[in-house]
């Protein structure tokens, strides 16, 4: 348990990661855009208005980690430290009140955010990863980087051409020591699951990981047990059928959830997967804000893929009007990415993503999976057929 | 400057090719005028749009610039579908990407608008000393195969303009007799150097 010293440092620490943002004078008069440097170290751009959000929004991370301690404090600091709800569902009869109670704050809780400091922490054991390395022997990622030096693969090629290209101007990302610790996390991943490989998309992936988790070695971890565990299978394989399961799926929720959305952009012969491609994939880590973008993945290592789900049909919907209005792709996509780049305040889409969303069980979204999944194979396989013949015909 | 009486053309371009050979900077180099030594890679597909006036018409492009690694493949024809004009994209200091390409030209020629104009651009011109495509190889694959070819470096700037004008002029010239993948267009230009990019 922490004693209170330590938990005097956490908080000191934590106070001193969240600087205030002051615009200068002269960008406050006139409203250009200001460029500076977000909690992860990401250059942003945006206009005033942008800033004073993410000065609110830090405010409101410093109150949620006071709700933390305090609750470290009466319960003890692991008390979040015990089977998801969904595992704890399954094992409801044996669970005692208490903690059923603690799941139901739990879930609550981190809706609202995981404070940055311990989102190492509760990260790993809720999402499974702690789990999923204590079944190995200790020196499991060592053996593996070890194993891995040297050796030269189709995917490590790939890999190393990436690394320069993975979030480029990065203080920490972009420098030798930010590259090779990216490099090992990646070639480690394409030896352990070889129909994975290196699928690109895993860059980005990693590398806010790696932001996040502080060590390679934990890195490493969450994006096996996400890959492995948290996503839909076959993501990243082969020829993405995965991902392209979940965009069917994705479509169907947008016609059911935003039907007069999804009814214009279909006049428009505007296919969805066009944009939504590129967020599954990178979990929206290529297009939001990374402080949006890692409270997105707060809920997704604790409650699952679905919520992937969820924020895309809140991006659609939270532009619904102006959406409805457009006539042309391009002003489509213009208008997703402004709203994408914009949302600072991860609490604007995260109210959209559940309460206007509405809920969408695990159940039903199973299903719907189901039930694309064989025409995705069909089309996939009939496309290889396809393709096959045109190398036939070229011998 | 205003041009009265011309015609105005929406025509959907779309850029493929192996990973890394330089579609997005050829895309960026056009509608921005610069060029990153180190680019994000693309994931599905980043959507540009740029106009371009010439005497006969004035072309507005909508861009679709694809991702290039082999397992995006299977995305590919949501991208190239209604398209009026596709870049095939190699990079001239790899023959892996050459071989690429021309798999990318016979999947368009079977897949894709049988009007389709196809580009074949071998890019990275600058890199001369690790050349391992010659010209020749390039160009006698193009002309076998009804394409237009050009070599061309996002890097020095090198034929990209030319490149895109090159695809407006055959645009203007086939748009009379060609009702699918273009959309003649009536409302009037807003906005000549908007760009989205879908990082
Ligand atoms: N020397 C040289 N380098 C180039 C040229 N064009 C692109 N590059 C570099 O090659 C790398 C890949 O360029 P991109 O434009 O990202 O390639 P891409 O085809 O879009 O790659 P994917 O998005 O991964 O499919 C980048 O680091 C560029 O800076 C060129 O003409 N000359
Ligand atoms: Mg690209």
């Amino acid at each position: 348990m922490f004693g209170t010293q330590s938990q005097r440092d956490l908080s000191l620490e934590f106070q001193s990661q969240i600087p205030i943002l002051r615009p200068s004078i002269h960008t406050r008069r006139a409203n250009l855009t200001v460029k500076f440097q977000d909690l992860y170290g990401f250059t942003v751009e945006g206009n005033v208005d942008d800033v004073n959000v993410l000065n609110e929004v830090r405010e409101k991370v410093r109150q949620q980690g006071r709700v933390w301690w305090s609750l470290e404090a009466n319960k003890g600091a692991n008390w979040y430290l015990q089977p998801s709800i969904s595992e704890g569902i399954a094992l409801k009869s044996s669970l005692k009140f208490s903690a059923l109670a603690n799941a139901i704050t739990l879930k609550r809780l981190i809706r609202k955010g995981i404070p940055p400091v311990l989102r190492p922490k509760v990260w790993f054991s809720l999402s499974g990863a702690a789990k999923k390395k204590s079944t190995v022997p200790e020196s499991y990622y060592n053996d593996l980087i070890k194993a891995t030096e040297g050796k030269v693969t189709p995917a490590t090629r790939q890999i190393d051409h990436d690394l320069p290209r993975t979030f480029p101007g990065h203080p920490w990302l972009d420098t030798p020591e930010g590259h090779a610790a990216l490099r090992r996390v990646l070639v480690g991943y394409s030896f352990r699951d070889s129909d994975v490989g290196y699928c690109q998309g895993l860059n980005y992936v990693a590398a806010l990981l790696l932001l996040v988790m502080k060590t390679e070695e934990d890195a490493f971890w969450m994006l096996a047990v996400l890959l492995e565990n948290v996503l839909v299978n076959d993501c990243y394989t082969n020829n993405l059928s995965g991902c392209h399961v979940e965009q069917r799926v994705f479509k169907d929720f947008l016609a059911k959830k935003c039907p007069r959305i999804a009814m214009h952009l279909e006049a428009m012969e505007f296919d969805v997967s066009l944009v939504a491609t590129e967020w599954f994939l990178c979990l929206f880590s290529k297009s939001l804000p990374s402080e949006t973008t890692l409270r997105v993945w707060d809920i997704l290592f604790y409650e699952g893929a679905k919520v992937i789900l969820h924020v895309a049909l809140a991006i659609f919907k939270m532009k619904e009007e102006q959406l409805l209005i457009t006539h042309h792709v391009g002003d489509v996509i213009s208008i997703l990415q402004r709203t994408t780049h914009h949302l600072f305040d991860p609490e604007e889409l995260l109210t959209v993503a559940f309460d206007k969303i509405g809920s969408m069980t695990t159940n039903n979204i199973s299903k719907q999976r189901k039930k694309q999944e064989p025409a995705v194979m069909k089309e996939l396989d009939q496309r290889f057929r396809r393709l096959n013949s045109l190398k036939l015909d070229d011998k | 400057m205003a041009r009265t009486g011309n015609k105005n053309i929406q025509a959907k371009l779309v850029l493929l090719g192996d990973m890394g050979t330089g579609k997005t900077s050829l895309v960026l180099r056009f509608v921005t005028g610069k060029f990153l030594e180190y680019q994000e890679s693309t994931i599905g597909a980043a959507f540009f749009t740029q106009v371009l006036s010439l005497n006969e018409a004035t072309i507005k492009f909508d861009i679709w610039d694809t991702a290039g690694q082999e397992r995006y493949h299977s995305l590919a024809p949501m991208y190239y579908r209604g398209a009026a004009a596709a870049v095939v994209v190699y990079d001239i200091t790899s023959m892996e990407s050459f071989v690429r390409a021309k798999k990318w030209v016979q999947e368009l020629q079977r897949q894709a608008n049988p009007t389709l104009i196809m580009f074949l651009a071998g890019n990275k011109a600058d890199l001369e000393e690790k050349r391992k495509v010659g010209f020749e190889e390039g160009e006698q694959y193009a002309k076998e195969n009804g394409l237009v070819f050009l070599e061309t470096s996002a890097k020095t700037a090198q034929n990209v303009n030319e490149l895109f004008y090159e695809i407006a002029k055959k645009l203007a010239k086939a748009s009379p007799s060609r009702p699918t993948g273009i959309k003649l267009h009536s409302r009037s230009q807003q906005n000549s150097r908007r760009m989205f990019c879908c990082s």
